[in-house]
């Protein structure tokens, strides 16, 4: 049996590239299930998505722990989530970064295929969809399923949902994927463990649930505890604030969603860019142009 | 001099904090935040299941609400919110609470105790943050989705393509039940937004506030179009924006001119399968409201009959 694990964030595809990669899987003649992590996500949020290819019936229907391929559609994630754990002896991963794989830091040694997905979704289908081209890199990881059955198999999936050009556009940005992407060993020195979360049990759950504002396991419950969720890492732009031209109009501070614009008792401004989500409303609705948006460049 | 709040002279301090997990470019986010600025911390909240639960208050035990939060079943905000209330006027408080439902807990789910409530005159603001579907649980059409739009439930097919009822107009339900106050909202109109939450505050009785926000996942749009979709709304005429007080309809802004609907649906992924037949008949509908049956006690809009009374044929842009 063969397990993939693939690491998104919302509005990337990674529930479309697990179920194509499982039709793919089909188209060859073998058996797949593909199916998602369930939870609270939103657009840009880490998200998480599974698939499972065999040659006889699969009968195990859990989420995938203990993967033989990793897929990391985004490098920002790296530093936030431990996605290499449970990766298997002898498994590789699939990042998506600018970097060579030698200069990536997975928090394990191992085979690595890195490929520059961005900017081959930007170029070819001009969003910043990675699936598709993902999935090219993935045939060059293993070849558990041909790049042949996997362009067909985004063909019939894309082409159903998107119209038929944008199908082969779809196959193509595979494809160049596939060419683009390079091998070889990633570094190990990461470490990332992440915290699990508190949660009461029947003994301690207050009265009526009421929760008040208090801290438990070195990390703050109750009202207004969400500040510590750090959502700044989600977008793929930020705002670059020309002080110079600004009139105070405070536009952009009542229309930005997540209220990282703090607002002084003079009324300037200051951008706090460890929440920004990089929408770009703050720059749409300023009238002297002065908040530009910049796209963010990789991460050494 | 204007002695109205506006966005310079708002408060400034925050009560639905930074680190809320919605989307980029929430309109719902956008709308409670501002809301929740001019209510103040003496404030207790109240939202059933809706995407504001899950990104605002609900993660148990987190919350992004520095304000006290509750919730409880999907359809019984306006009961809940009256019970609340009555519990801090036994205590002797008084504390403004407050119901945040989406379009399908007030619309569809949520009517009957949004009827008793209004109906009991509960000294309560109900708000209704209206972004056309149930987007939480993944863009199912409910009785807010207007004409043609695309929901997973009135899906693209080829002889029926997209919703074919039009919107509920459940600002004339809610107003006909006399209510103190109720009231239209738009983020793009910003210093109209203030003023109405902040009369809506200082008022008593049962307060009906119905915030229109786009929502990029579910209307296929850009999350940075958000503001465009919210102006081009009213533009258009698909968003009203008027206040009801005391009885009296008073039209807090009309659009100079009505742009044809298309400026407003080209914006949108979810509109992009509709054919000239389908916006005329939406552009006649919009008409139509404007005209006789969402405001019928405002006067007709002056020397713009002409305008408005849409032929079907000379929809711009199609």
């Amino acid at each position: 049996m063969y397990e993939i694990r693939f690491h998104g964030r919302g509005g990337q595809g990674a529930v479309m590239a697990a179920q194509t990669i499982a039709e793919a899987a089909i188209l060859e003649g073998k058996q797949a299930q593909a199916f998602p992590f369930f939870g609270a996500e939103r657009r840009g949020a880490p998200v998480m998505a599974f698939a499972r290819i065999d040659d006889k019936r699969i009968c195990d229907r859990t989420q995938v722990s203990e993967p033989d391929m990793l897929v990391v559609m985004d490098e920002s994630l790296l530093e936030i989530e431990p996605v290499a754990s449970g990766l298997k002896e002898g498994g590789c991963a699939v990042i998506n970064s600018r970097l060579e794989p030698s200069e990536v830091d997975l928090g394990t040694v191992t085979r690595c295929v890195s490929v520059d997905a961005t900017s081959i979704a930007l170029e070819m289908l001009r969003a910043p969809i990675v699936n598709t081209s993902i999935l090219g890199a993935m045939a060059r990881a293993n070849d558990f399923v041909s790049l042949g059955s996997i362009q067909q198999a985004i063909m019939n999936r894309f082409g159903e949902k998107l119209g038929e050009k944008a199908g082969r556009l779809n196959a193509e940005a595979a494809k160049a994927a596939f060419e683009r992407s390079r091998e070889g060993l990633c570094k190990g020195e990461r470490k990332v463990q992440k915290k699990n979360a508190w949660l009461p049990t029947w003994q301690e759950t207050p009265p009526g649930v009421a929760l008040p504002r208090t801290s438990k396991a070195g990390m703050a419950v109750g009202p207004g505890s969400m500040t510590q969720n750090l959502t700044g890492s989600w977008g793929v732009s930020f705002p670059v604030y020309d002080e110079e031209r600004c009139i105070k109009c405070q536009r952009c501070w009542f229309i930005c969603p997540e209220g990282c614009i703090r607002r002084s008792p003079n009324d300037d401004l200051e951008f706090d860019l460890r929440y920004c989500k990089g929408c770009g409303l703050c720059a749409k609705v300023c009238p002297k142009d002065a908040i530009s948006m910049r796209r963010k460049e990789a991460s050494a | 001099m204007d002695r109205r709040m506006n966005i310079r002279t708002m408060p400034q301090e925050d009560h639905l904090l930074s680190g809320q997990g919605a989307c980029a470019g929430c309109g719902v986010a956008i709308a409670v935040k501002n809301i929740m600025r001019i209510l103040g911390e003496n404030t207790t909240v109240y939202v059933p299941a809706s995407c504001l639960l899950v990104f605002g208050g609900g993660m148990y035990p987190h919350s992004a609400f520095d304000v006290p939060f509750f919730y409880s079943a999907f359809e019984n905000t306006g009961a809940v919110i009256s019970g609340i209330k009555a519990g801090y006027r036994r205590q002797g408080k008084d504390v403004t609470v407050i119901g945040i439902a989406g379009d399908g807990g007030t619309f569809d789910i949520g009517l009957q105790a949004l009827s008793g409530a209004a109906e009991r005159n509960e000294d309560v603001i109900y708000v209704c943050v209206d972004n056309e579907a149930y987007m939480n649980t993944g863009t199912q059409r409910s009785g807010s989705t207007p004409f043609g739009a695309w929901t997973t439930t009135t899906p693209v097919g080829k002889k029926i393509k997209g919703k074919q009822g039009f919107k509920k107009d459940l600002m004339s339900v809610v107003a006909n039940q006399d209510i103190a106050y109720a009231a239209t909202l738009s983020i793009a109109h910003m210093n109209d937004f203030v003023q109405k939450v902040e009369k809506a505050k200082n008022l008593k009785g049962f307060r009906f506030l119905h915030v229109m926000t786009p929502c990029a996942s579910g209307w296929k749009s850009d999350p940075s179009a958000t503001y465009d979709l919210a102006n081009m709304a009213v533009e258009t005429g698909m968003w009203s924006l008027y206040e009801i007080l005391d009885g009296e309809v008073r039209i807090t802004y009309r659009p100079k001119e009505m742009r044809p609907v298309t400026e407003y649906l080209k914006l949108q992924g979810r509109f992009k399968h509709m054919s000239k037949e389908d916006v005329d008949t939406l552009q006649s509908w919009i008409c139509r409201k404007w005209n006789k049956r969402y405001c019928p006690t405002a006067p007709p809009l002056e020397g713009k009959g002409e305008d408005l009374a849409y032929g079907g044929d000379e929809c711009e842009g199609v």
